[in-house]
Formats: C-alpha cells, structure tokens, sequence
C-alpha cells in the first residue's frame, strides 16, 4: 500500500528548493513594485511582498537562464510602461501604488497581444503564490487540508474492504431536474 | 530499489546498461518496466526529483517547482501564445495530469492505419496493448463517492440540453475524489507511472538516476551507444557533474517538446525532415460559471466526465477544477478586483473547452531552449468561439449569476444573450486565452523514411539503437487524453526493441 501523504507544507522527502536567483537591488524593488500594484492590499502578512518576490525568484532558477533573462527584461519593460505608453515620464517604481496599478490594469486589457503578453509572466507567479498562502485561502473558505485528510481515511478504510457508502459522496445541493 | 539523486553522484559519473532510458513519464516508465520485467537491464535518467505519494500537499507553491517543467513557466509562441505545463519529476506527466484514460476513436487508429500502409497501427493490432495497460493503470470509471457537485452539474446540464455526456475512464484505483490530481496525489490512488509501472521496474532492477539531463546521445560507428548529461545540483541548479551512462540501446522519452530538441541538437530525422515539425497540442480554454450559491467544486475527482456530443467536430468539454492559486493566475484581474471575484471560489463552476488540432506547428531549438511555435487556424478559433458558447449557454441553464469568459476583450456574460456578442467581439484570433497540456507529434512514426522520423517499433530511420517513446510518435492528434494511447506506444516499442549481441 503507498504511504499517504502528511499535507504539510515542506514535506520531507529530502529535497530541497533552490535558491533565488540573484539579482540586483533595482531589479528587487522593481518586483517588489509590481508584487505590490498586482496583489490585494488585503489581507496580507508583514512578509507577503518579501516573500512573493523571493517565490518569483525561486521560480525564476528552475527555467532556462534565457527564459529568465526575458521575464526580468519584461519586468524592466513594464516598470517603464508609463513611459512607453506615452503616460508619464517615471517608472511605476516611483508612482503611488494606486497609479501604478492602473497602468497594469490597462496594459492586462490592451488590445495589442504583445503588451498583454508582458503581463502574463508577473501575473502568473504573484497571484499563484497569493492565492496559495492559508490566510487567503480562510478569506476564500477554501479549506483542501480537513478534506484531503478525511478522504485519505476514507481510501485507507476501503482498502480494508469497507467500500464508500452514500453517506460519504460529495453532495452539496440537490441537483436534479428543474 | 535504486533511485540516485545529485547527492549521491561523484564527478565524473558513470554508468552501463542495456537499456537506457530517458524519461519516467507516460513513455519512459512504460517501455523501462516492460524491459525489466522481462529480465532487461534498464536505467532511466530523470531530470526532475523523486517525490513520493507521501510528500504531495495541496499547496501549489510547494508543487509547481517540485514537479513541473520550469516551475510551469513553459509557453507556446504563435497566434494566440499558448501556456503549457508538463511534468518534471519521477513519473513526469502522469504525476500531474488528470489521470485520463480513453483510447483514441477508432476512426484515429484507421487513419494511421491507412497514413503508415501497415496495420500496426489499426484498431485490431492496437487493441491487445490497450487492453495491457489499462489492466495495468485499473482504468474504469469513477466511483459515485468520489464524484463532486461541478461533475455533476455539467451532467445534469447536458442531459437538459439534449448532449451526450459520459463518465471518463480513469487511471484510478479505489479514488475518493481528493481533487488533487493536478499536485500529485495525496492518496496514491491515481495510478500515475509513480505508484503503477515504476515500482515493478525497480523491484525488476531498474535503476533511476533522478536530477539529470540529457544533453546529447553517445553516438560511435554510425549507432546510439549512451546519453551525456548533466547533474543538476537542486540548490543552485547548476549543472555541475558529469554523467555518462552507455547501453546497447536509447529510449527517449521526454515528451513532444523535449525529445525533439535532444534530437535535433544531432542533425537527425534528415531523410524526412519531419524532427521537430508536426507538432500539435489540443488548445483548450475555460470558462468559469459563477452560481449563486457554493458549489464546492474542488470537492470531488477533477473530471468525473466530459460533454462528447460535438466530438466529431473536435470538440470536447468538462470541468475542471483547479486550486484558487492556478484559477487567479487566469483571470485577467488585478488587486481587489481579483479577490472580489475569487471570493466566489466555491461557488464557481470551471469549465474547458477542447479543440482538436486542425494544423501542425513545430519544435526548433532557439538560444539553448527548445522553442515550440504553433497559432490556431480560423476553422479552429470558430469552433473555440462555437465551445464557449456551449459552455455559457450550459452554465445559465443551470443557473449561474455570470460567466466568464475567456477573452481579452469580453470578459463576463451576465445573461445569455450577452453570448450573442462573442461572435461580433471575437474577430481577431488574438484575444482568445488558451492553455494546453496535450503536447504530441514531432517524431511521426511511420513506414517510410520520406515521411516519418521513426519506424514502427520506434526506432530513428537514421540513428540504430536509438528509440523514441511518448507522445511524438503521433502521426497525427488523437482528439482525446493522450496518456493511454502513449503508454500503449511504449509498449509496442518495449515489445520490438532489438538489443545487438
């Protein structure tokens, strides 16, 4: 029988995540800006945009270097948006964040596929990891630890042959002909 | 049981077999279990870790790195980009997928049966390898336990609208429903190659060399002798130990984008030049219904069935549900806009609409990385805007608040006939958000060296000892999953593979 599993965040199967990938002290207030324009203000932790520029970071190290290369280029590209969309003359680094929010929200809805396309990338890896953390997931009422472990108990019952009864399907609403 | 990983390497590292095989997934494992089960010396090489059913979390921050291909950050350049995700870890795709298990329509078979002039291919000689492997991966059915509210609306929803509607078969034994297939599954009941091929290909023998990529094939004399690699240290994810391992034969089994890139770093597949094209990947979109109450959708297996009434257009539908982490990630909504709408999670539906490929694009390689390029075609964005609207259409039968769809330009539909602006709105293939997990072809299996990369039992027209097991044998799509049609491949391929004395 295969071992199930413990849930816990960090599992330990003695392998490690990698390191973030270096970069300077511009490009990480530059993640640290658009973490902050593309995540909820709330809620949040004191660490939430450390943390979700050190996950961008992490990610960054498992693509191959040229892939990066080109996210941490689209990411200069972006913090000039202001001035490449003929809107201000600084970087979202130095607007408030309710400005440089903005211009993400219109260039997410530009109808020129490769300006849209630059936001797939920091959009991709800052929401992920957001909607990832416990305390969204209360704000959301998604609890997937409880459940998984009541239904490994469940699998581990009906391998000692006690099969599912109906009590244990997953019905919420009565869902049938109108 | 041997599985190695960086830490236990020495530089340099080395080793022989008779079979060397490159990848654990749907291919690899298969081919690699079937070899050592009857009495082969197999090693697979696995460039991602080794994680078992015992260390899978719901958490997606922990999983994505662990287990996919460039922490999921793959993407398909044409007209629209498509994002892609394949698995990198022991048990590749299988670990991460759905655990789909239908065969192709046989009017697939017949037509590789007619395209190659053998009847290798056909529904007759095909059958007895399906059988073998879905015996293997307990292919069947759900349970009704295990099945969630969204499958069971998107059944009900069918049944209103006239539409055919069938339960998938699934690679699952005594599945519970933990909606985790897309992290691993915490229960070990999805029968990926982890928990079903791999444990008797080591308990045969097999050795796994985890945390290794291939860099090129060992070629003496014309013949496949080995594959050079590299260890890559899980820390830094550097690069630093050389590993050699040389075998009497090479199975390549890294899917349809990297298979092709290995081989096309050697000037391979000339007599064709067909390595690297024929690429195909069954685009599919989303839509999300919005109920105005909870649904609890990432309750219950992910897929419990799919709407199969506009198959023969190459249409296929279900629901799919995803952690909010990856749902968030997909909706072109920022800050507070975004929570606003994912505090509806649990009363979302999502949904996908399927496309069968109607056109080929191709794999090169390009600054080091492989580049896969491909752009849908009108007949296909017509059908995509043709699914959509079923599957809106299905969602406010069934009651949804709003729908969301999946274009730049046209966000939400909050009454059915707002649908009627997707066909004025829609003209630009552009605007349409696609994702795919079905990459195939690029090493077309065939008869004839004018046409195909490989011959009927695997093997490169143009380098001996050297084989290719996964999904880019496809000659041409398969309109389904594509994972049993793969594991049957490999079969072939274990059952026709020629070691020299």
């Amino acid at each position: 029988m295969v071992l199930n599993s413990v849930l816990q965040r960090h599992p330990d199967d003695g392998w490690t995540l990698a390191v973030p990938m270096k970069v300077g002290t511009r490009m990480g207030r530059v993640l640290l800006g658009l973490a902050d324009a593309i995540l909820p203000p709330s809620p949040r932790a004191e660490t939430t945009l450390e943390d979700v520029t050190r996950h961008a970071l992490v990610c960054l190290q498992y693509m191959p270097r040229s892939s990066a290369m080109i996210f941490l280029f689209g990411m200069r590209l972006l913090n000039w948006s202001p001035l490449w969309r003929l809107q201000g003359l600084r970087p979202l680094t130095a607007l408030p964040t309710d400005a440089a929010r903005r211009h993400l929200v219109a260039i997410t809805r530009s109808r020129w596929l490769p300006v849209r396309l630059l936001m797939y990338g920091p959009l991709g890896l800052f929401m992920s990891w957001y909607f990832d953390q416990d305390y969204v997931h209360r704000e959301l009422g998604y609890a997937p630890v409880p459940f998984v472990a009541e239904r490994i108990e469940l699998r581990r019952k009906w391998i000692e042959g006690q099969e599912p009864g109906t009590n244990e399907a997953i019905h919420h609403l009565p869902i049938g002909p109108p | 049981m041997t599985i190695l990983a960086h830490r236990d390497y020495q530089n340099p590292e080395q080793h022989e077999a008779e079979v060397v095989v490159i990848g654990t997934g749907a291919g690899g494992a298969v081919v690699g279990a079937e070899l050592a089960e009857s009495g082969r010396e197999v090693l697979f090489l696995e460039e991602g870790g080794y994680h078992p059913t015992s260390s899978f979390n719901p958490y997606l921050t922990e999983s994505i790195p662990r287990l996919f291909r460039d922490a999921g950050g793959t993407i398909i350049m044409g007209r629209p980009p498509i994002p892609y995700a394949e698995g990198r870890c022991v048990g590749g795709g299988t670990v991460v997928n759905g655990g789909m298990a239908w065969r192709p329509p046989e009017e697939v078979l017949t037509q590789w049966e007619r395209m190659t002039g053998q009847p290798d291919l056909g529904v007759k000689a095909m059958e007895p390898l399906f059988d073998r492997v879905e015996g293997r991966i307990h292919a069947k059915p759900q349970h009704p336990s295990s099945i969630g509210e969204d499958s069971r609306l998107l059944e009900e929803g069918s049944r209103r609208l006239g539409w055919r509607y069938e339960r998938n078969p699934r690679a699952q034994d005594r599945c519970v429903g933990s909606n985790q297939c897309v992290t691993g599954c915490p229960t070990g009941a999805k029968q990926s190659t982890l928990v079903s091929y791999l444990p008797h290909a080591l308990s045969s023998g097999a050795r796994c060399l985890t945390e290794v990529r291939a860099h090129r094939l060992w070629i003496e004399g014309g013949r496949c002798v080995g594959v050079i690699g590299k260890g890559i240290n899980p820390q830094t994810r550097r690069e630093d130990i050389d590993v050699r391992v040389r075998a009497k034969a090479v199975v390549i089994a890294c899917g349809a984008v990297q298979t092709p890139f290995l081989l096309l770093g050697h000037r391979l597949g000339r007599p064709s030049r067909q390595l690297g094209k024929n690429f195909l990947c069954h685009p599919n979109t989303k839509v999300v219904g919005i109920y105005p109450h909870d649904l609890y959708a990432w309750q219950g297996v992910s897929q419990g069935g799919q709407i199969r009434e506009f198959r023969d257009d190459g249409i296929l539908m279900a629901e799919n549900a995803v952690p909010p982490g990856t749902a968030a990630a997909q909706i072109p909504f920022l800050a507070d806009e975004a929570l606003e709408l994912m505090k509806h999670y649990n009363a979302m539906a999502m949904t996908g609409v399927l496309v069968e490929d109607s056109h080929a694009g191709t794999v090169t390689r390009s600054f080091g990385a492989p580049m896969a390029k491909y752009s849908i075609t009108n007949y296909d964005h017509e059908r995509f805007l043709r699914g959509v609207r079923y599957l809106a259409t299905l969602h406010f039968e069934m009651g949804a608040d709003k729908v969301i769809l999946p274009f730049s330009n046209f966000h939400v539909a909050r009454r059915v006939d707002d649908l009627a602006q997707i066909e004025r709105t829609q003209r630009s293939r552009s605007t349409i958000e696609l994702f795919t997990v079905h990459m195939m072809g690029t090493c077309r299996m065939g008869s004839r060296p004018r046409d195909s990369v490989v011959d009927l039992s695997g093997e490169l027209w143009d380098l001996p000892g050297c084989y290719v097991a996964d999904a880019s044998l496809f000659p041409t799509a398969v309109g389904v999953n594509p994972q049993v049609t793969i594991m049957a491949l490999a079969t072939r391929v274990a059952q026709r593979l020629h070691l020299p004395n």
